[in-house]
């Protein structure tokens, strides 16, 4: 008997597998995104200030005149809302963390727990495009710190998105294809800043 | 999971076989063999007819050359060091600015262009001089700071009218795109960059730019 009743179980797990697991994947790939933008704002932050007490001061990612945060921080761009950037991403991936940890810990969240989310992360997606265009079009130079914080905002956004395609509220390709959406993602970014600082790139080679 | 794995790479080696292709495409006048490198290198001088000339020690002595940038502040620290080079070895050691505005300067090239057009009035150096004296209230900036380039010339009592003509003349920006064209094919990557003798100096230390210095104009 006891084949019998195992069999039910075998059926049953593949329709039951992509919630609980899948979760959790997400809840770790959240909280990695999160740790990584904390500390990549973080930094970001504390360079800004050291910035603003020596003008003269050299941040630690001004690598060249194209690779250059002492460029990018001083701009207007990087303070949209009247303070620095980077406050917000030390608040912001600071709460990612927190919720990541809440949902790898198997917790039985209630949906608008995942619309919030979904909601904080998709306005995070969206601020950081306008600043890959300020940075790529307008500024013309790009900073490190602010390139990592741009893929892991991307990243954590599609990793919530695919939650919702486990759910069934997003078609199942979402989720199945989502790495190669962030990798397609970063290749697009990729080749616009190839395309805008093409010069730049032949000088070097 | 492997899926995507797979996609992911396969994207990325089509992204970095594009990128070597454009790359092989758009290079081709500048590194398509050795023969053909050492032929264009040779080709684009270090000095041209048209670069300006601040200290002159006539024929035969060593030539130094300065690609900058007027909003750089590496070029800006560099300043005090080779104007005391130019009081130091005046008549021993030639010197020659060329342009090279770097594109992520908003500024460098409205610079560049208000220098040359003072040039044309034979006021380089006063321009020059000028630009590093006020880049802290300009510099970094994204908006236009043509207004208060003019300024400057008018300050310096150019011919307005010849000035706004020149700053508007296509002209002008060409001359200074063609040192920063002629900067990118000897190799130059950043500012300030300088050349000894048409070579490039590297030097690792305001001593050791000295010595390089000494060496050439045998001291």
């Amino acid at each position: 008997m006891q084949p019998s009743t195992a069999e039910p179980a075998a059926l049953t797990a593949p329709s039951q597998e992509p919630g609980a697991p899948v979760g959790r994947v997400v809840g770790w790939v959240l909280l990695v995104c999160g740790w990584v933008g904390l500390s990549a704002a973080f930094v970001l932050l504390v360079e800004k200030i050291r910035l603003v007490a020596d003008p003269s001061y050299v941040p630690s990612c001004s690598i060249s005149p194209l690779l250059s945060c002492g460029s990018v921080m001083s701009t207007p761009q990087a303070e949209l809302f009247g303070f620095p950037n980077p406050i917000l991403g030390v608040a912001g991936f600071a709460a990612l963390v927190t919720v990541a940890v809440t949902i790898i810990s198997g917790a039985r969240l209630p949906s608008w727990y995942w619309i919030g989310l979904t909601a904080g992360t998709a306005l995070g997606t969206v601020f950081v495009h306008w600043l890959i265009f300020q940075s790529v079009h307008r500024i013309g130079a790009l900073c490190p710190y602010c390139m990592v914080v741009w893929v892991v905002t991307v990243a954590a956004f599609v990793a919530v998105l695919a939650r919702w395609s486990r759910a069934g509220a997003l078609p199942r390709w979402v989720g199945d294809y989502a790495v190669t959406i962030v990798t397609t993602w970063c290749l697009v970014v990729a080749a616009l800043i190839a395309v805008r600082f093409w010069d730049y790139w032949i000088t070097l080679a | 999971m492997r899926r995507n794995v797979i996609l992911s790479l396969l994207l990325i080696a089509v992204f970095v076989a594009v990128v070597a292709v454009a790359v092989g495409v758009t290079r081709p006048p500048s590194g398509t063999g050795v023969a053909d490198s050492a032929r264009t290198s040779s080709a684009v001088p270090v000095v041209r007819e048209d670069s300006h000339v601040l200290s002159d020690a006539g024929e035969g002595a060593p030539v130094l050359v300065e690609f900058l940038d007027f909003e750089c502040e590496a070029c800006l620290a560099a300043y005090p060091l080779v104007e005391q080079i130019r009081e130091e070895y005046a008549g021993e050691l030639t010197f020659v600015v060329r342009y090279f505005p770097i594109p992520s300067h908003a500024n460098a090239m409205n610079a560049a262009v208000a220098v040359e057009a003072a040039a044309q009035q034979g006021r380089f150096e006063d321009m020059y001089t000028r630009m590093y004296q006020t880049q802290s209230e300009w510099g970094e900036q994204q908006d236009s700071k043509a207004p208060l380039f003019r300024q400057f010339a008018q300050d310096l009592g150019l011919d307005m009218a010849a000035y706004d003509a020149a700053v508007a003349d296509p002209a002008i920006q060409q001359r200074v795109e063609q040192d920063r064209q002629d900067g990118m094919a000897l190799g130059v990557q950043g500012t300030p960059t300088f050349f000894l003798d048409g070579e490039l100096l590297q030097p690792t230390s305001e001593g050791d730019f000295r010595a390089q210095i000494d060496a050439a104009v045998n001291r």
